[in-house]
């Protein structure tokens, strides 16, 4: 049985939606303005977007891109963060490039990555892939560093050489950290996968969005801006449903917000 | 407590076939300089030279930051001494090996491994055949007294229990020395105690030697057969101290014991005597 009190837990989220499209159906009917559709018709017209191939091919392009930008993302920056958080050369190598890096926007390296790669798959993949790598080098760069030095003297001792140390020891140690990074990481492969589109746009959730932007359909931006947002919550609560079962091991270290799972 | 791996013949010698005590660590002329900052070096040992016998229990006593711990990172080969040499069985140590097995006061646990994994761990490594190793396993968490944790994560266990498993962890890839570094420091009076009483029966069935860093003078008379005096600032080896008690040493009589009251005082007397002599120069 549900206590009262999970039952309000459960429905909260639930309840926080359906309080916001309210807000939205009301303050859409007091103001009354062509670029401002209700929820309702905004609702309506999903139906139609995922029910066209033509959007679906553009929305799986979009997905596609992402997967890809993220997934080599993550598989270059876990095993550079481990190593800088590990070794002080590494580290002091690659830290001024990444501080560079860091506060540039990815979206402003478009225009020039564009010039070089053209406006295709490629561009935007290596969009996002920046916009990924920078949280999951940090987190596992900070994560590695953070290992007991005894766990690794423990190690050592059993024989473990230096890299099954970093392999076996260091990676399972920094895995909450290095998850962290990954997650803020893919909210971020969603948002720059969102504006990559917008800015070379060709095919995407993006274009969808912008084209129905310039032609003056209202209700399809707001009905796609309701989809990528849905896309979000789910990619992430399936991502956090992996990593509690990754690291339910560890000790909780902080709560994680936005998150419906 | 009767459980014994398959392999037992390696780490448990019958106390019937001991044989005449034959240096197995030597210490030659240690010294360790730890860079402070820039323009101050600071001196941790200072000119250590000390020989461990095969199966004797032998405690490093002295006060925080006398280097006793770095000591005993020198003989794991965790540190390399700035100067002089360490020997394990005449071979010079140039890192660690499983031959020398550490237990940290800060247990040192993989955190994502159950017990079982923890201490499966190092035979795993060494190859030993699944099945096997689990066995062993077992066994050891048996006689470290926590049977019916194998499948609990570190972070669902007590102080106590943490030191138990990581205890068992060590002693599962048969290493010929113990190096404990104030293994029951971060514990509290009682489960302190308790820990002191196991590791003497479990030690007193293998004689495994064991080099053990403490600051507390009645658990390195309790526990040993020879106590290393250090003093601070350098860390120095002030007196070398043979315990003269027999064994099977047991708590609730060896407290009454003059000898071991008497020990303990002379003991705490020459370091309240250093320390009343101001720093040493």
């Amino acid at each position: 049985m549900i206590s009262p009190a999970a039952l309000t837990r459960r429905a909260a989220p639930v309840l926080a939606c359906i309080g916001l499209l309210a807000v939205w159906q009301v303050a859409s009917l007091v103001l009354k303005n062509d670029s401002f559709p209700t929820a309702i018709e905004a609702i309506r017209a999903i139906p139609d977007i995922l029910g066209d191939k033509e959007s679906l091919i553009n929305i799986l392009a979009s997905l596609r891109r992402m997967a890809i930008g993220f997934g080599v993302a993550v598989i270059v920056s876990i095993p550079l963060g481990l190593l800088m958080g590990r070794s002080r050369a590494v580290a002091a190598f690659f830290n001024p490039l990444l501080m560079v890096i860091y506060p540039v926007p990815k979206a402003a390296l478009m225009p020039i990555i564009m010039l070089w790669l053209g406006v295709g798959d490629i561009t935007k993949t290596l969009v996002i892939f920046l916009g990924v790598s920078l949280p999951v080098i940090y987190h596992s760069f900070e994560g590695a560093q953070a290992v007991e030095e005894k766990m690794l003297w423990s190690g050592a001792a059993m024989g473990l050489s230096p890299l099954q140390r970093l392999l076996r020891i260091v990676l399972p140690a920094a895995l909450p950290e290095i998850l962290t990074g990954c997650r803020t990481g893919l909210v971020l492969a969603l948002i720059t996968m969102i504006t990559s589109e917008m800015i070379a746009r060709q095919s995407g959730a993006g274009n969808i969005l912008f084209n129905a932007l310039d032609m003056g359909q209202y209700d399809t931006v707001f009905a796609m801006i309701i989809i990528v947002g849905a896309m979000g919550i789910c990619l992430d609560a399936i991502f956090e449903r992996v990593r509690a079962r990754l690291v339910r091991w560890s000790e909780p270290q902080f709560d994680m917000p936005l998150s419906f799972s | 407590m009767k459980v014994m791996p398959s392999r037992s013949n390696e780490w448990v010698r019958p106390l019937t076939s001991q044989k005449p005590a034959s240096a197995i660590i030597e210490i030659d002329r240690v010294s360790q300089v730890f860079q402070t900052s820039a323009r101050k070096d600071h001196l941790a040992l200072s000119d250590i030279s000390l020989t461990i016998d095969e199966g004797a229990f032998v405690s490093i006593l002295g006060p925080s930051g006398c280097g006793k711990s770095t000591l005993l990172y020198i003989v794991g080969g965790f540190v390399s001494p700035t100067s002089g040499a360490a020997k394990i069985k005449g071979q010079a140590i140039t890192g660690p090996g499983p031959d020398r097995g550490p237990v940290f006061q800060e247990f040192a646990l993989f955190p994502w491994k159950t017990v079982l994994g923890n201490v499966m761990y190092g035979p795993r490594q060494q190859a030993v055949r699944a099945v096997e190793a689990e066995a062993q396993s077992r066994a050891l968490i048996e006689m470290v007294g926590l049977k019916g944790y194998e499948n609990f994560y570190p972070k669902e266990l007590s102080g106590g229990m943490k030191q138990r498993v990581a205890l068992a962890r060590t002693l599962a890839y048969h290493p010929e020395v113990l190096l404990m570094d104030e293994p029951f420091g971060a514990l509290d009076a009682h489960t302190r105690t308790r820990l002191q009483n196991d590791l003497l029966n479990i030690w007193e069935r293998d004689r495994k030697t064991v080099l053990f860093v403490t600051h507390a003078v009645d658990e390195a008379v309790f526990l040993s057969d020879k106590v290393v005096m250090m003093s601070n600032s350098p860390g120095r080896i002030r007196q070398v101290i043979d315990i003269d008690l027999p064994r099977p040493r047991r708590r609730n009589e060896l407290l009454l014991d003059p000898r071991y009251q008497k020990y303990v005082v002379d003991i705490e007397r020459m370091f309240d005597e250093s320390d009343e002599a101001g720093p040493a120069s």
